[in-house]
């Protein structure tokens, strides 16, 4: 059959582009008006990727969902899935690319109350034609024994528990061996112990080389996955920002971005120099920055590396003083950071308590470092920490 | 108006094929209804009011020749209002250019403006012939393809043909209104008889009665005083007819064949009734988190029941709006067509007010009635359980033992290495998960296939019945003359035609039945064949057949037991015949054609004697070394022009088949009436199927919808639903099988008893059956395309967001 070289490919092309979301616009029509659900939604998935896409009721996460999996159609804009461009079929040619490629898990499980779990998980086979007919059972058995149900087999999902009949919804999401899982709220029904055993399952698909989407309230699941995406009123949320100020609501991250210039500095380009005013708040997008300190007289040498998600500059921002340390592009790429002004990191304090507190509670942190280091206060050191977990 | 009357009108409106579908299944049983209770009181009444307003003759004689003199004598017999005398007689006639002959029988009226008895309703054309011109009744057009102005042939006994300019066409609901097998009938005057061969004579007598119109002893006695004047004055007397004036002599069976329609109206409707229970009970389903709403905020059990038996009753006057306007436009269209096949006149387009009335009440009351459970049961639920939907759902209890049976079959068949494809698991399951409504959709569908199954076997019961009957005429041609010819002579003559292998000369004789009190009973025709004869296969129910030393013995047929119900084997039977009294033995009893009288049969060697024709006759049966149709008229068209070319006077010549013919023909109708009430319920239990996978279709759309998100094409979607239907279909043609057998009982018998007088032999025919289930398949599958192509058509986004 053809899926062993597929598989093959896929574990050769870990890390590049999977799905690939340009440019969706969802607009959705009624008698009251029109209102669009995603406004320019630009999303790449890597191979091998766990993402959760987190977002309030409303914010768009289940129609972008919807999107990836050609449930629904975009207004405008392309998703292309491992090179297929998914809009380009017809409904059921997308039904069937659907049950090739993608393993779907509701959070309503949404099994077929007619059939045995076993039977469930053999449906898509029967429906995409993978597998030979006589090796359906075994197959589908088999994925029944990974999530520990085998000997419900039989039963129909009515006839097991609600954490049961999700894990049989994962088996059938896995019956064609998709290449990527997409999941809406599989815990969302589901009480803590199944919860639990639910996010080991997707945990374990993860480590074995699945891409998989989900959409989630779950903190103990996004803690497990490998990349957040934020969903605001139709927009995600720059990832920078959201991991770098990951206390600010929503909304206050897409203003932060909005309001925050978009710097680029070559390789090995210095950022700040040491003793010199600082006027700005920097937020890593990409690439990574070296924190440089010298002492009179001695050379310079590299306190910190920082990179995307990182920030620095707020220390002076909240303290006043001039910057004891130098900040410099690495040489190994270009770096990407937002550029928020004094004025702008003020009223972002002023108007996240939340934030502020965090930022102030960091900030003594690093300068009681800084003191037990016996070095030089009131420096830049303070800005060299990661955002908090 | 009130936010909940608003919703009831928005329920209405924004569901459009919901509101059809129940609107039409209502509109179809108030249609039948009233299409058949119309029908029936339109035909009850005009039967009867248009054959009376015909005059129709209360006595009809078949005699000797006689003329207007002799007639003149009558007028002032007691008891008799009014006479008249005609002469018929049968000739073949054609188009001119036509090759093909039809037999008609030709009516000589003296003058036609003196006609009182049996009139004729102009339909084109004059009403009445001038000598050389002829008219046509309705019916000849369906024999002949003729019109008014056209020139008919018709052929003299001596094998020359004559013209007769066609001037008109008439309806005659009386001169054969009794006669199933009678021939096509035309009119001239009498002076147009010699031309014809005919004498200007009078052969056939009608009269009317002075008062009792309507009591056949009245006029049973008033017949036999005349019928002994007559022969007294020296005349024989054939065949005799008596008939009441406000009752067609066909209104037993026109009744019975309305009565079996209505049986079926009403069975449409508990039908229909059970396609709006199943229609309001999946609303109801559907409407139960609105439900749940409208209780969550205040709405009492009282509200919600009043809001959807409005709806119900909003949908009654919808069917209602359709039905009645079409019901009263069916009714007189079928009607019509009854008049049509039994040749009497409506008195017009008309609403049959009794008709409105049941319409209406059936309208309004049968939807109620089968909403009610539906709707008691929806108003009733609580307020958790009709907002939980899935999750409440997900909570119920375990699988129910159909469900875990069907799981062990699975299983079992699963062990034997045989593996049921999933998606035809699905339709099998889903099925029977509505067992409710799956019970309501068989039981519709199951009635429509019995039905339909049963209308046809009782057609091959009656036509298996007219068949035996016809073992009583196996010769293939008949040939009568007009006067008696040697039986060695005719032999000797016919053996010269090719294909001839046998032929017999046949005796008969016209007498009365008497009741022991000496007054008429009815008549009796007796047939005289050879003894020996194989030309009569008789169905005897008891005794035997004629022997050649009988004297004074019959064998007859059982309509006798209308009058004599415990007559035996070995009884006398008072006869009068050739105006003496005399006691008969019945040495058999036979099965016969109730509606065509009572018929015996006695030797020929006895009755030719008793005439002065021993070695002599009239009549004669020919049999020839092939029997099929074709050969047989051949055989006739050849045998009449062969003895015409020798001489004789041939009266006609008819293939021995073409009587069956006639009276199959017959029965066509009533299984035409049949077979269109069969399909009625076919299609509403097709109707009835096409709710129900509608229901089921959008019951389960977010099941499509998962479906369609692992992987299911269009296609699999529309299998799926679709061998649902089909598979609802097989199993409906299967209880079809089994309950068509008592149906076809009940039918056949109400059928034979209300047209032959006698239950028969029912038998089974394979056809029925076999294009019910290509029917079935076909309807099924049509039933269930278009939801399976609006199942296939939805977005998993739709089904997804469904509730």
């Amino acid at each position: 059959m053809s899926e062993t070289p597929l598989l093959e490919r896929r574990a050769a092309d870990v890390g590049a582009p999977l799905i690939e979301m340009r440019d969706i616009v969802k607009t959705f029509r009624n008698a009251a008006g029109e209102f669009t659900v995603l406004k320019g939604i630009n999303l790449t998935v890597r191979r091998g990727e766990f993402v959760s896409v987190i977002g309030k009721s409303g914010s768009g996460k289940s129609t972008l969902l919807n999107m990836l999996t050609g449930i629904d159609h975009p207004t405008s804009g392309k998703v292309i899935v491992d090179g297929v461009d998914v809009y380009a079929m017809n409904e059921s040619q997308r039904s069937l690319w659907r049950g090739r490629n993608l393993g779907i898990v509701f959070q309503f499980f949404q099994l077929l109350p007619m059939l045995t779990l076993l039977e469930n998980v053999m449906l898509p086979m029967d429906y995409v034609g993978m597998y030979d007919f006589a090796e359906r059972p075994e197959r589908a058995m088999e994925l029944l024994r990974m999530v520990g149900l085998e000997e419900h087999a039989h039963k129909l999902p009515q006839a097991v528990s609600t954490g049961q009949q999700q894990s049989t919804a994962i088996a059938r999401a896995l019956a064609t061996d998709p290449p990527i899982i997409v999941a809406d709220e599989p815990t969302g029904n589901l009480d803590t112990r199944a919860s639990d055993r639910i996010i080991e399952l997707f945990s374990e698909l993860s480590r074995q080389g699945k891409t998989i989407v989900m959409v989630t309230h779950d903190p103990m699941m996004t803690r497990r996955t490998s990349r957040t995406v934020i969903l605001t009123d139709g927009e995600v949320v720059n990832e920078a920002v959201a991991k770098a100020l990951p206390l600010l609501p929503h909304p206050m991250m897409r203003e932060v971005e909005r309001r925050a210039e978009k710097r680029v500095y070559s390789p090995g380009e210095l950022i700040l120099r040491a003793q010199a005013p600082v006027e700005h708040f920097f937020i890593i997008v990409s690439g990574t920055v070296e924190v440089l300190h010298r002492r009179a007289g001695a050379r310079t040498w590299r306190v910190a590396k920082l990179s995307a998600g990182d920030f620095f500059g707020e220390i002076e921002l909240l303290r006043g003083g001039k910057a004891i340390a130098s900040v410099r592009a690495a040489d190994d790429g270009p770096v990407e950071v937002l550029v928020l002004s004094r004025q702008d990191f003020h009223w972002l304090m002023e108007r996240s308590v939340l934030t502020e507190e965090a930022i102030t509670r960091i900030v003594q942190q690093r300068l009681e470092e800084g003191r037990r280091a016996r070095r030089p206060q009131g420096g830049i050191l303070g800005g060299l920490f990661r955002r908090e977990k | 108006m009130r936010p909940r009357w608003q919703k009831v009108l928005s329920d209405i409106w924004d569901n459009k094929v919901r509101t059809l579908l129940v609107v039409l299944s209502i509109a179809v049983g108030v249609l039948a209804i009233g299409v058949i209770a119309g029908a029936y009181v339109i035909i009850s009444h005009d039967m009867s009011v248009s054959y009376a307003a015909k005059n129709p003759a209360n006595i009809e004689i078949r005699m000797d020749d006689f003329d207007e003199d002799f007639l003149n004598t009558l007028r002032d017999f007691d008891g008799v209002a009014d006479v008249e005398g005609r002469r018929v007689f049968g000739m073949r006639a054609r188009r001119v250019g036509d090759t093909a002959w039809k037999v008609l029988d030709i009516v000589a009226f003296k003058d036609f403006k003196a006609n009182t008895i049996n009139l004729l309703e102009p339909v084109r054309g004059v009403p009445a012939p001038e000598k050389g011109q002829i008219v046509l009744e309705k019916t000849v057009l369906e024999e002949i393809s003729i019109a008014v102005g056209d020139e008919l042939e018709v052929e003299l006994p001596d094998g020359t043909t004559r013209r007769l300019e066609v001037v008109g066409v008439v309806l005659d609901s009386s001169t054969s209104a009794a006669d199933f097998l009678a021939a096509p009938l035309a009119y001239i005057t009498l002076d147009t008889a010699p031309s014809l061969g005919q004498p200007e004579l009078y052969n056939r007598l009608y009269a009317t009665l002075s008062e009792g119109q309507d009591d056949d002893a009245h006029i049973r006695a008033v017949f036999a005083d005349l019928k002994d004047t007559i022969e007294k004055s020296g005349y024989d007397v054939g065949l005799t007819r008596r008939s009441k004036t406000h009752e067609h002599p066909l209104a037993s069976i026109v009744n019975a064949v309305l009565g079996i329609l209505m049986a079926l109206g009403v069975l449409i409707v508990f039908l229909s009734s059970s396609l709006i229970a199943n229609t309001l009970s999946a609303l109801l389903q559907q409407h139960m988190r609105h439900i749940g709403v409208i209780k969550l905020i205040g709405g009492r059990n009282r509200q919600v029941f009043l809001m959807y038996l409005s709806l119900i009753f909003a949908f009654g006057v919808m069917a209602l709006l359709i039905a009645v306007p079409l019901g009263g436009q069916g009714a007189y269209a079928l009607a019509q067509f009854i008049a049509d096949q039994m040749s009497f006149s409506l008195l017009g387009y008309r609403i049959v007010p009794i008709s409105f009335v049941i319409q209406i009440a059936i309208g309004m009351l049968v939807p109620l009635v089968a909403g009610f459970v539906p709707v008691v049961r929806g108003t009733r639920v609580t307020v958790l359980q009709a907002i939980s939907g899935d999750a409440l759902r997900l909570q119920a209890g375990g699988p129910t033992r159909w469900e875990r049976f069907q799981l062990r079959v699975t299983q079992a068949l699963a062990r034997r290495g045989i593996h049921v494809p999933r998606p035809l698991l699905i339709s099998l399951r889903n099925t029977f998960r509505r067992r409710g409504r799956l019970a309501l959709t068989l039981f519709t569908l199951t009635m429509g296939g019995a039905i339909f199954i049963s209308v046809f076997n009782v057609r091959v019961t009656l036509n298996e019945y007219v068949r035996q009957v016809g073992n009583y005429f196996l010769a293939d041609v008949t040939l009568d003359f007009e006067r008696p010819y040697r039986l060695d002579e005719i032999r000797q003559y016919a053996m010269r035609l090719d294909g001839v292998t046998w032929v017999e000369g046949w005796a008969y004789a016209s007498a009365e039945i008497l009741y022991p009190d000496g007054t008429v009973a009815d008549n009796i025709n007796i047939l005289a064949p050879p003894a020996n004869s194989g030309l009569v296969s008789p169905l005897m129910i008891s005794g035997r057949w004629i022997t050649p030393q009988d004297r004074q013995k019959l064998v007859i047929s059982e309509g006798i037991f209308d009058y004599y119900p415990d007559l035996k084997v070995g009884d006398t039977l008072p006869l009068k015949i050739n105006a003496r009294e005399e006691a008969w033995e019945v040495v058999g009893i036979f099965k016969f054609i109730g509606v065509e009288g009572i018929l015996g049969y006695a030797p020929y060697e006895y009755i030719a004697a008793e005439q002065n024709l021993a070695r002599r006759s009239y009549s004669y049966r020919l049999v020839a070394e092939r029997h099929d149709r074709a050969y047989q008229k051949q055989l006739a068209d050849r045998a009449a022009q062969a003895f015409r070319d020798w001489g004789f006077h041939v009266r006609e010549a008819v293939p021995g088949l073409s009587t069956l013919d006639d009276a199959s023909e017959s029965l066509d109708i009533l299984v035409t009436f049949l077979l269109i009430m069969a399909l009625l319920t076919a299609v509403v239990g097709a109707m009835g199927l096409a709710g129900t996978m509608s229901m089921n279709v959008l019951e389960r759309t977010r099941e499509i919808g998962v479906m369609r998100a692992i992987g299911a094409t269009d296609s699999a979607v529309m299998r799926m639903v679709i061998t649902e239907g089909t598979l609802i279909g097989v199993i409906s043609w299967g209880l079809a099988v089994v309950l068509s057998v008592p149906i076809t009982y009940l039918l056949a018998t109400i059928v034979s008893l209300a047209v032959f007088n006698t239950p028969i032999t029912i038998v089974f025919t394979p056809l029925g059956y076999i294009i019910w289930i290509g029917l079935v398949l076909l309807l099924s599958a049509v039933s269930s395309v278009l939801p399976a192509r609006n199942a296939a058509r939805l977005t998993i986004r739709e089904v997804l967001a469904y509730e």
